[in-house]
């Protein structure tokens, strides 16, 4: 890849970053905020033997952490963030290094963070039991046996994995909360990106906003959004890990809103073939499938059918997220609705 | 080198605030972008006119004084960057909603403002890399040594800030 590469293909964007001011004057006056730091500060320009003195206490330094730090690779950097985490057979005092195949223990009272490598940064919360599976640059492993983790991930998908009892967490370029209990069960909380949760071919998207819980020898559930209704909820509870069956599929058809179509989009791979139709026109009726795709198509489950679906639930749950607050996405097509900046009075008032 | 650089060598602070009246706009709009947060540019802008003020002695004027000091302004946003990834205490969400309501935002009109907000919700590293590389016209090679990155990942940075924003502008 060079670097004009997929230039043509942004020009749009090209063109309007290109045209964006190069200075914009700060909102205040930072001079006198300068000055004081200037008078305050060091001298200017180093005298010679001052410097001379730092430069040499600089590289003792250097010579004498190689000479007493054990140089073992393969490790991540973990800080103490409160308590007395345990890293391996160590409590963690302030900062410190985990390794491949050590367990990080958190008590009641006890958090640590653990960089990521360069990707990213894990915070281990209280009552958590964390092992580290790898440590390579293309596999940045973590089990989560128990406890919850906060996760921010910031790299190219299918780097960063959390394994627990009943899936695997994949970081698609993401931040989530995700919780294991003492059953080994999960709940993921999706608050940036997307993370793709997987067990035994089963997989769920949970995308920015939406929630799914995994339950052992089952897999992941089918994700929902975080404010989805509590009929909805209870009814996916009820057919992922109860014995819900068809009462609980037309439970959660009749409780779905455009938002929910992610939902919706999911139980289409997972009801039987009877019930894919009924769940395929529900979908439909909230969010119009997009040119291309066939009913016959998406209850054949066809890869690409579903696959080019998925992308535009995807790109209109992204867009309502994102775009919250700025702008008013329409959940059915994902357009664009001007946000009323002052409310208008009836025309018959005027 | 002009005379007003010359004299703020010599340690003339009306010389040195008349430079960052001529610059302030140009780092701040640098630092605004790069860091997505107004109060945090306004930071990163002080902190880069204090470390021009050190580092004067040591501009001699082979590119011109404002093309030093933008790159110092890179410098500086990005050291600090990774040592506030080292100290931070919590963890934020990569795809803050939040980013799009921070105050401060340029009154530009048209796709300007959206893409303006848009580039601020950006993630930290495809946001630092569009700046760099699609309005300031860095190369990822120079990318790659500014921000301690793979040129790979740099072109990968690049590739995921460009799709987001499109993605997001997309009416």
């Amino acid at each position: 890849m060079n670097d004009h590469e997929h230039d043509a293909e942004y020009k749009d964007l090209l063109d309007a970053a290109r045209q964006l001011p190069r200075s914009i004057e700060p909102p205040a006056d930072l001079w006198p905020g300068i000055k004081e730091r200037i008078r305050a500060g060091k001298p200017r320009i180093l005298p010679f033997r001052r410097a001379l003195v730092l430069a040499a206490a600089a590289v003792l330094l250097v010579v004498v952490a190689r000479t007493l730090v054990p140089r073992r690779g393969g490790g991540w950097v973990i800080e103490r963030q409160a308590g007395r985490p345990l890293v391996g057979a160590t409590r963690l005092a302030a900062a410190g290094t985990v390794r491949g195949g050590e367990w990080i223990v958190t008590d009641a009272s006890s958090v640590a963070v653990v960089q990521v490598g360069s990707i990213g940064r894990v915070a281990v919360k209280p009552g958590s039991r964390v092992q580290v599976l790898a440590v390579r640059p293309t596999d940045h492993r973590l089990a989560l046996a128990r406890g919850t983790i906060d996760a921010k991930v910031d790299a190219p998908p299918r780097l960063f994995f959390v394994e627990t009892p009943s899936g695997t967490a994949v970081d698609l370029g993401c931040a989530y909360t995700l919780e294991v209990d003492s059953l080994g069960n999960s709940r993921l909380h999706v608050t940036g990106g997307y993370v793709e949760l997987q067990w035994r071919g089963r997989r769920s998207v949970v995308p920015l906003g939406a929630i799914a819980a995994t339950r052992s020898g089952v897999g992941p559930g089918v994700p929902y959004l975080a404010d989805a209704p509590l009929a909805l909820r209870r009814a996916l509870d009820a057919f992922d890990f109860g014995r819900g069956g068809a009462a609980a599929v037309r439970a959660v058809l009749g409780a779905a809103r455009p938002e929910d179509a992610l939902s919706l989009w999911h139980l289409l791979s997972r009801v039987d073939g009877g019930a894919r139709g009924p769940v395929y026109d529900r979908l439909a009726s909230l969010v119009p499938p997009p040119a291309g795709v066939t009913r016959a198509a998406v209850l054949g489950l066809e890869p690409a059918a579903i696959a080019t679906y998925w992308s535009t639930i995807r790109r209109i749950a992204w867009r309502r997220e994102i775009l919250r607050g700025i702008r008013d996405i329409d959940p059915r097509t994902g357009t664009a609705r001007p946000i009323q900046t002052s409310p208008r009075a009836p025309a018959s008032h005027r | 080198m002009t005379e007003v650089v010359r004299r703020a060598q010599a340690g003339d602070e009306a010389a040195f605030e008349r430079l960052y009246r001529e610059c302030a706009g140009r780092v701040y709009a640098l630092c605004l972008r790069l860091t997505g947060s107004a109060a945090d540019a306004e930071e990163r802008t002080q902190d880069v006119f204090v470390r021009a003020w050190q580092r004067l002695g040591t501009f001699r004027g082979e590119s011109a004084f404002s093309s030093w000091l933008h790159r110092l302004a890179v410098n500086v946003v990005l050291a600090e960057r990774r040592a506030s990834q080292r100290r931070e205490q919590r963890v934020r969400p990569a795809e803050d909603p939040a980013a799009l309501e921070r105050p401060g935002r340029p009154a530009t009109a048209g796709l300007g403002i959206d893409l303006e907000r848009a580039i601020a919700a950006l993630p930290e590293g495809a946001r630092e890399v569009f700046v760099l590389h699609d309005i300031e016209g860095y190369r990822h090679e120079e990318i790659a040594v500014l921000a301690g990155i793979a040129e790979g990942t740099s072109k990968a940075q690049l590739f995921r800030a460009r799709r987001l924003l499109r993605e997001m502008l997309d009416r």
